[in-house]
């Protein structure tokens, strides 16, 4: 779904451009990078310290930054990147967050199926029985060729599967 | 080159065992499958099949996993022609002219001379590796420290100036890839940097999870809630033949884009994209009737997918012989040689003469598979195609949820995983390129150690980069490089990457 926006809001999105945005992002990035350097020796240039190279690669990264940002006013406006599927990408992407978060509680198996059905039940919303169907057959197909065959260690839930 | 034959009769004797052949072929199953899928690339893909690795001994594990990247070179080429959709970036320029070919009804010859060019062009970038390797690996002995910075500071130039699009974007993506790679201990002072009080980040970022979230993730986010793809055509054994006269077309760019990509590999970069660019902007501009491109020109489909499957061949090159990886694929086979107690470098091929004869043989026998494998089955493989999307994606991050999990059994790698797809989904938005920052995630501290270690050699003197031969040529290489590059910025005008499609107008979006 493409983001709305207030007209008032529409001329100031008109003109920055992409590149300006990114390499503003950048800038503030090295600055942040050099920020927490502080707390690591820099040493000298001939007796380089642990904070050498992240602040010189922190300095790199700004000059590029400042460079694209510089550059930028030829860019593609920023309105004009179309964001039709931003909500979705965001939703997947706080799904597979909860994933994560439930993978060593819940163990593989459980976490697999409730990621697939949710994904396949609620946001494609397909046919509950083969959302059902391909959750649990993919969990235990998945975890019998890589837990059993191949023998690599996956989490198992608090019950014992 | 007696010595060489019978080091590539140990090659054979170690490869032709029924269980070796047997994981070559579901490598290469496997890597056809990864690359005609749309959400794994064949990075994502041999990240992903990493773990399966552990338990077997490092021949076959490098041979599965070889198998699965340049499988993954074939398979791109068949979603290419037949729907117009590049199942990985080095696909990208088969799509033009390949899928032109379908519409006029010619898919099958496209897909036969796609096969036959990789084929080509594969068992070409086999015979190099084989002939250059172990020079190179000879020659890389006299490399001490003061080389290898200059290597890697060259690498990254010339990734910068081979790329496509904007220079600067590339050098930032790089310089972000460097500063991942400085979370963690550092190997010198035992200080440890940026890892906010948690614990598994003193081993820093692992390119697993960095390879996963920038190249599975990002593009599945990016290709969520597209539509049921479109139908697909499924041409016959008999309709795969193609005329006397697209056998005659495609020999000269079979040969010169074997010849391009090779060349291509060796060099650091995402050698198997930027051929395929460089191969059809070669064949268009040679070409009697460049008109013919993007209308079903065969020679388009056969320079750059010979030109792909060459370099991804040559790009073992330096990996083998250096130790050095010239793109992020070659940083996971890294990794995974690494998993089993073998370092890459110059004294691999002497110290582990069956892995890398073994390893040489394999992809000989790799790509007669594909072969077989390709042409009678495509039927069969797109048939996958017909899955949809909404089933497909779901599985797919479920797989890179797996994948990454278990290198480490970590659920922090899956934590980096997931917010990597989230900055590379943005990142890809505002037109950057990925594979720079896992280039500079794994060289990152291989840099700093050297540098640093060439000043404690010298006693801080910098000017210990320009008394040895070997570093004053790279770094005017790298310098002259960089200024060229620089060029476009205060100068206007076309400059080479233009005439071969790797400026950012010629390159087709989402790239």
């Amino acid at each position: 779904m493409p983001m709305t926006r207030t007209p008032g809001a529409t001329g100031a999105w008109e003109a920055i451009r992409t590149d300006q945005i990114s390499g503003a992002f950048l800038l503030l990035l090295a600055a942040y990078v050099g920020w927490e350097d502080r707390v690591f020796p820099v040493g000298t240039l001939a007796d380089p310290g642990p904070g050498f190279m992240p602040l010189l690669i922190a300095v790199f990264l700004g000059g590029v930054g400042l460079l694209i940002a510089v550059f930028g006013g030829k860019s593609e406006p920023f309105s004009s990147i179309p964001w039709p599927e931003a909500r979705r990408a965001v939703l997947i992407l706080v799904i597979s967050a909860a994933g994560a978060f439930a993978l060593e509680r819940l163990g593989y198996r459980l976490t697999m199926i409730a990621l697939l059905v949710f994904f396949l039940g609620v946001v494609e919303r397909r046919h509950p029985f083969a959302a059902a169907a391909v959750a649990v057959g993919f969990s235990v197909i998945t975890y019998y060729v890589f837990s059993t065959l191949l023998q690599v260690q996956l989490p198992n839930s608090p019950w014992g599967f | 080159m007696a010595e060489t034959a019978q080091n590539l009769l140990l090659g054979f004797s170690v490869v032709l065992q029924p269980s070796v052949l047997v994981y070559a072929f579901i490598g290469c199953l496997v890597g056809t499958l990864v690359g005609m899928l749309p959400g794994l690339g064949p990075l994502a893909g041999i990240s992903l099949l990493l773990p399966a690795t552990f338990g077997l001994n490092p021949i076959i594990s490098v041979v599965l996993l070889s198998s699965v990247y340049y499988g993954a070179m074939y398979g791109g080429s068949t979603t290419s022609i037949l729907m117009r959709i590049p199942g990985e970036a080095a696909s990208v320029m088969t799509c033009v002219d390949g899928y032109a070919m379908t519409q006029r009804g010619r898919a099958g010859p496209a897909l036969a001379i796609a096969a036959i060019g990789s084929f080509v062009a594969g068992t070409f970038g086999v015979v190099g590796l084989m002939l250059l390797a172990p020079t190179l690996a000879t020659f890389a002995l006299r490399f001490g420290p003061p080389e290898y910075t200059a290597l890697l500071l060259m690498g990254f130039l010339v990734l910068a100036y081979m790329t496509g699009g904007s220079m600067l974007k590339t050098l930032a993506m790089a310089g972000f890839g460097l500063l991942l790679g400085m979370i963690g201990i550092d190997a010198m002072s035992g200080y440890t940097r940026f890892s906010y009080d948690i614990v598994e980040l003193g081993d820093g970022i692992g390119i697993v999870p960095v390879a996963v979230g920038l190249f599975g993730v990002s593009e599945i986010l990016l290709t969520a809630g597209q539509p049921v793809p479109p139908k697909v055509q499924k041409p016959t054994l008999r309709q795969l033949i193609p005329s006397r006269e697209e056998f005659r077309l495609s020999v000269g760019p079979i040969v010169r884009g074997s010849l391009i990509g090779f060349l291509i590999g060796i060099i650091p970069g995402s050698a198997h994209i930027i051929s395929s660019f460089v191969s059809y902007g070669v064949e268009r501009r040679i070409s009697d009737h460049p008109e013919r491109f993007g209308n079903g020109a065969i020679e388009g489909v056969a320079g750059p997918e010979s030109a792909n499957n060459s370099a991804a061949t040559g790009a073992f090159i330096p990996m083998m012989a250096l130790g050095i990886p010239t793109s992020p694929i070659m940083a996971v086979m890294i990794a995974a040689l690494m998993l089993h107690g073998i370092s890459p470098g110059p004294m691999l091929i002497t110290q582990e003469p069956e892995l890398f004869w073994g390893f040489v043989a394999s992809m000989y026998i790799g790509n007669v598979v594909l072969l077989i494998l390709n042409l009678p089955m495509v039927g069969l493989f797109v048939n996958l195609l017909r899955v949809p999307y909404s089933y497909l994606y779901p599985c797919v991050l479920c797989f890179c949820v797996l994948g990454t999990y278990s290198v480490n059994n970590s659920t922090l790698d899956v934590w980096i995983m997931l917010v990597m797809g989230g900055v590379g989904y943005a990142f890809r938005k505002f037109g950057y390129d990925l594979a720079p920052v896992a280039l500079g995630l794994i060289l990152s501290p291989m840099l700093e150690l050297s540098l640093r270690q060439s000043l404690a050699m010298s006693a801080g003197d910098y000017r210990i980069f320009l008394e040895r031969p070997i570093t004053v040529t790279m770094l005017v290489i790298s310098t002259v490089m960089f200024l060229i590059s620089l060029k476009p910025l205060f100068f206007k005008g076309k400059d080479w990457r233009a005439d071969v499609g790797l400026d950012e107008q010629s390159q087709p979006p989402g790239v």
